[in-house]
C-alpha cells in the first residue's frame, strides 16, 4: 500500500506541475487616456522581450480614473505595474505596504518617463472666445472636467486653475471664489478624463474641455473630429508628471519582478520615448526623440506640483481630502 | 410657429433627437391641449425635471430664461449624460458587489462579483425520526424520537481551482465532522479531493443522506465503508458517461466512518468505475448506470475501529466478532452495482463481498461476508424518479390549496450472509446471527422540494443469533421521518 501511496503523490505532483505551466502575464493598471499609448507599448515591448528572452509576455492593461484605479489595487487588484496620473495615487498604494515608500527614486526623473500639461479643447472657431483661465467663469459657459475625487487628470486641471488664479488674484478668498465659479459651470462631472472627452466630443456637451495635452492631441487626430475642434494653450499651466512603478507585493507573488522592471525601463529607451511623443506625451528625455516629433508641443509656461503646492502630499491634504478645498468649492446638488 | 425653429447649434439628427427626447422625457401630466407647447413651456418643464434629478442648477441658472432652443438642447444633453453616468455607476457598482441570494431550493449563497468564481453556499439537512419496534419481546428495543441528522453545510469555490465543503453533524451527543474536504479542480476529468468524505465503494452509501429511498440503509451497505480520510482522484469524461474515483484512505471499517486517525498504520486503496453510456440520449436506456467498485488494504488489530459489527435496517446490531478476534491482514471488498431510472420508476441494486483475514491465537482464516440488495420505487404522482430522489413535486403542497406534493412508494429486499468459517471460532452463533434477510416498504411524501415526510416498515429475519442454535426473533420496525433539506 505504501508504494501505491507514493505513486499517487507522484501523479498529483505531475498534475500540479502541468497545470502551472503557462505564459508570463503582466497587468498594467493605468489611468484613463493612456489606452492607445500602452496598447502600442505593449505590442512593441512584448515583441522585443520575446526576441531577447524567448519568453512570451501576455501584457494586459486596465484603464480608469487614476484615483479609482489606485483604490482597486489597494483593494486587491493584482497589478504588476501601475502607470497612474499622479504620484499621490501610487503613494496611496505604498501606504498599503504594497511597494516601498521610496518607490519614486527607483526610476529616472522621479519615475515619470513622460510629462504632460493641461490645455483647453474648444469647438472650431472658439465661438465662446476662450483664451485663458479667466474666461472659464463667464455665465452660461459649459466647462467639462472630470471629478478630482476620482480622476488624476481632474486634479491636474483643478491645480492648474488654482495656480493661475493664485498668480492672478494673489488673494486666497478670491482664488476660492474663482474656483467656485468655475465649477458652477461644470454641468457633468465624469469619473475619468476619457469620460469627459466622451461628454464633450461624443455627447456635444459644453463649450470647453479641460484636458490632458495628449488627450486633446488625440482628439484632434481622430478622423471623425478633423476640423471640429482646436486647442487653446492658456497663459499658465501645470507640468503633469504621471509616474510609473512596479508593485513589489504582486510581482513577487507572480514571479514577474524581472519582466515588470524591464517593461517600465523600456519607457525610458529611445523607442519608448518616441512612442510617448507619438501619443502626445512630452518625453522626459527629449534628446532621445527626433526634433520633428517634438514640434507639436508648444512652449507653455508651467508650474510644478512641488514649486506651486509643496508636493503631492500637501496638495492632496489641502485640496482633495474629505473636507478639503474641493469639497468647499464644489457642492453636489 | 416656434416648433419649426431649427436648433441654432444642433445637427438635424440632434434636432430629431431633441424633439423625441422632449416627447418622452417631458411626458409629465399635462392638461389636454390642441397647440404644440411653446419654448417657454418646454423650458419650464425641463427646469422641473432638472430640479427633480438634482444637480442641474449650474446650467439651468445660465440658460433658464433664455428661451433658446440651443440652450434647451444642451440641457437635455446634460440630463441624458447624467442619466448615462448614473447607469454606468450602477453597472460598475453591480459589477463590484457580491451577490447574495436566498432561495428555498438552494439556501443562502454569496457570490463574488463577476466572474463569480468565489462562492459560499449555506445549506442544511435536518432529519427528525420516530422509531417504533413491534413484538420486540425477546430482544427489546427502545421506542424513541431522535434527531437522526442535523447537518449544516458550508460549501463553495474559492477561485476556479479550489472547491470545498464543511459539514458538521450536531445530531449526536457531541458535535462531529461529517464531511470536510478540499477539491483541487484541475480539470473535470481530474479533481483531487483531500480530507474526509464518503469512500467510493457503496452505491446506496454514496447517495445523499437526504435522498435514500428508505430511512436507513440496507444490508449490503453494511459491508461498505462510510466516510474516510484520504486523498482521492476523481473525474468524469466521455461527456460525463464515464466517471471514476480512485484514492488512498486510512481505511474505514465496514458500515462505519473511519476514526480521526489511522488506527493501524496501514492504508486502504479504493476505487470505483461507473458507466452511464446512454445518459445523453433520450431512450429507454438513458437512465441505466452500472459499475464496479472495490477496496483493498491491510487491517491489523482488534476493536470496533478495525473489525466490523453489522446492523439491521432497524439499526440494531446482529453480528460482531468475539473480543479475542484480531484483524490480521488483507481486507478486500468488491461490489458490482447498477441503477435504472425511467420516468416514475426506479430500481437500484448492488452486491458486496467483504473478506478479511482474521486470527485468534494460532488459528487464522480469511472470512468472506457477502450481501446484496435491490431497492425499487414508483412515484405515484408522476414525477421523475432518480438517484437524488424526487427533486421537485409538480404540485407542491399548499395549505388550503390544490397541491398535495409528490408521493413515492418504495420497497427493498436484501440479504447478508456471514462466512460459515466465522463460527464458532471467531463469533458465537448463539449470540450473533449468521445471516439476515430484510424487506421493507416505505411511503415518501415530498410536500415541497425541501420538506419530506417518510414512513417505513422493515422486517428482518435471522439465521441463528439466539441460544441453543435457534434463530433470533424477527425485527419488526416502524420508522417515521420529517426531513428539511435545502
Amino acid at each position: 500500500m505504501k508504494t501505491s501511496f507514493r505513486l499517487m503523490l507522484l501523479g498529483l505532483a505531475l498534475a500540479a506541475a502541468s497545470a502551472s505551466a503557462k505564459d508570463v502575464e503582466l497587468l498594467n493598471v493605468s489611468y484613463d487616456p493612456t489606452r492607445e499609448f500602452y496598447a502600442e507599448v505593449n505590442q512593441v515591448f512584448a515583441a522585443q522581450w520575446k526576441q531577447q528572452t524567448g519568453e512570451t509576455l501576455n501584457l494586459r492593461a486596465s484603464h480608469g480614473g487614476s484615483g479609482k484605479q489606485a483604490r482597486s489595487v489597494v483593494d486587491g487588484l493584482e497589478a504588476d505595474v501601475v502607470t497612474l496620473a499622479l504620484a499621490g495615487d501610487i503613494d496611496t498604494i505604498a501606504n498599503a505596504k504594497q511597494l516601498p515608500a521610496n518607490w519614486q527614486t527607483r526610476l529616472p526623473h522621479q519615475s515619470s518617463p513622460y510629462t504632460s500639461t493641461i490645455v483647453f479643447l474648444v469647438r472650431k472657431g472658439n465661438p465662446k472666445r476662450i483664451k485663458d483661465w479667466g474666461d472659464l467663469t463667464q455665465a452660461g459657459l459649459g466647462v467639462i472636467t472630470p471629478n478630482p475625487k476620482t480622476s488624476g487628470g481632474a486634479r491636474w486641471n483643478y491645480l492648474a486653475a488654482w495656480a493661475w488664479a493664485s498668480t492672478k488674484y494673489r488673494d486666497g478668498d478670491k482664488v476660492v471664489d474663482y474656483l467656485t465659479q468655475l465649477f458652477k459651470n461644470v454641468p457633468v462631472l465624469d469619473t475619468g478624463a476619457r469620460g469627459s472627452t466622451t461628454t464633450f466630443v461624443d455627447r456635444g456637451i459644453g463649450d470647453v474641455l479641460l484636458a490632458w495635452e495628449n488627450e486633446a492631441l488625440l482628439t484632434l487626430e481622430q478622423p471623425a473630429n478633423r476640423g471640429k475642434y482646436e486647442i487653446v494653450v492658456p497663459s499658465l499651466s501645470i507640468k503633469a508628471e504621471p509616474p510609473v512603478a512596479w508593485i513589489d507585493k504582486n510581482v513577487d507573488k507572480h514571479g514577474t519582478r524581472k519582466q515588470a522592471e524591464a517593461y517600465l525601463r523600456f519607457l525610458y529607451t529611445p523607442e519608448g520615448q518616441r512612442l510617448a511623443a507619438k501619443h502626445g506625451y512630452r518625453p522626459a528625455e527629449p534628446d532621445k526623440v527626433p526634433a520633428a516629433e517634438l514640434a507639436k508641443f508648444p512652449a507653455v509656461k508651467q508650474v510644478t506640483i512641488d514649486s506651486a503646492f509643496g508636493g503631492w502630499k500637501k496638495a492632496q491634504a489641502a485640496h482633495f481630502s474629505d473636507g478639503g478645498f474641493f469639497d468647499k468649492i464644489y457642492l453636489p446638488k | 410657429m416656434q416648433t419649426r425653429v431649427r436648433l441654432a447649434n444642433a445637427t438635424p439628427a440632434a434636432t430629431t433627437w431633441l424633439w423625441g427626447a422632449l416627447a418622452c422625457a417631458l411626458a409629465l401630466p399635462a392638461p389636454a391641449q390642441t397647440a404644440p407647447p411653446t419654448v417657454e413651456e418646454l423650458a419650464q418643464r425641463l427646469r422641473a425635471i432638472e430640479q427633480r434629478l438634482g444637480g442641474g442648477e449650474a446650467v439651468a441658472d445660465a440658460a433658464a430664461d433664455s428661451g433658446n432652443l440651443a440652450d434647451l438642447d444642451q440641457r437635455l444633453r446634460v440630463i441624458e449624460r447624467r442619466l448615462e453616468l448614473q447607469a454606468e455607476e450602477s453597472a460598475a457598482k453591480a459589477a463590484s458587489t457580491p451577490t447574495l441570494t436566498l432561495s428555498a431550493s438552494k439556501g443562502l449563497a454569496v457570490k463574488s462579483p463577476p466572474p463569480g468564481d468565489v462562492e459560499l453556499k449555506f445549506k442544511a439537512l435536518v432529519q427528525a425520526d420516530g422509531r417504533f419496534f413491534i413484538g420486540d419481546d425477546t430482544v427489546p428495543q427502545n421506542d424513541t424520537f431522535l434527531f437522526r441528522r442535523i447537518m449544516p453545510t458550508i460549501e463553495g469555490s474559492w477561485g476556479s481551482l479550489v472547491g470545498f465543503r464543511l459539514t458538521p453533524e450536531f445530531a449526536g451527543d457531541s458535535a462531529t465532522i461529517a464531511d470536510a474536504y478540499l477539491d483541487l479542480k484541475f480539470d473535470p476529468r481530474a479533481t483531487v479531493r483531500i480530507g474526509k468524505f464518503k469512500s467510493p465503494v457503496g452505491l446506496e452509501r454514496l447517495q445523499s443522506s437526504g435522498s435514500t429511498a428508505l430511512i436507513e440503509l440496507g444490508l449490503a451497505s453494511e459491508l461498505t465503508p462510510n466516510r474516510d480520510l484520504g486523498v482521492q482522484l476523481q473525474g468524469e469524461f466521455a461527456q460525463s458517461t464515464v466517471s471514476y474515483a480512485l484514492g488512498v484512505y486510512n481505511g474505514a471499517v465496514d458500515g462505519r466512518d473511519s476514526p480521526t486517525v489511522n488506527p493501524d498504520n496501514d492504508f486502504e486503496l479504493a476505487g470505483r468505475l461507473f458507466f452511464e453510456p446512454w445518459k445523453n440520449h433520450s431512450n429507454a436506456l438513458s437512465g441505466l448506470g452500472f459499475g464496479l467498485a472495490g477496496s483493498r488494504g491491510d487491517k491489523q488489530g482488534s476493536g470496533n475501529n478495525v473489525l466490523p459489527r453489522y446492523r439491521t435496517p432497524g439499526q440494531t446490531q446482529f453480528f460482531n466478532y468475539r473480543g479475542a478476534a484480531l484483524a490480521d491482514g488483507a481486507h478486500t471488498r468488491w461490489s458490482p452495482q447498477a441503477w435504472y431510472y425511467r420516468n416514475a420508476f426506479g430500481v437500484l441494486g448492488e452486491y458486496v463481498s467483504s473478506s478479511q483475514q482474521v486470527r485468534i491465537g494460532a488459528a487464522a482464516d480469511e472470512l468472506d461476508h457477502r450481501a446484496w440488495q435491490v431497492t425499487t420505487g414508483y412515484v405515484l404522482t408522476g414525477e421523475d424518479a432518480g438517484y437524488k430522489g424526487v427533486a421537485r413535486p409538480n404540485h407542491p403542497f399548499t395549505v388550503g390549496g390544490a397541491g398535495w406534493g409528490a408521493f413515492e412508494l418504495v420497497a427493498r429486499y436484501g440479504r447478508l450472509e456471514i462466512d460459515d468459517a466465522a463460527f464458532p471460532r471467531y463469533a458465537d452463533r448463539n449470540a450473533v446471527a449468521a445471516a439476515a434477510r430484510s424487506w421493507g416498504l416505505g411511503l415518501n411524501w415530498y410536500l415541497t422540494g425541501n420538506l419530506k415526510l417518510v414512513a417505513n416498515y422493515t422486517q428482518t429475519e435471522f439465521e441463528g443469533g439466539a441460544a441453543a442454535g435457534r434463530d433470533r426473533e424477527d425485527e419488526k420496525a416502524f420508522f417515521t421521518r420529517a426531513q428539511l433539506a435545502f
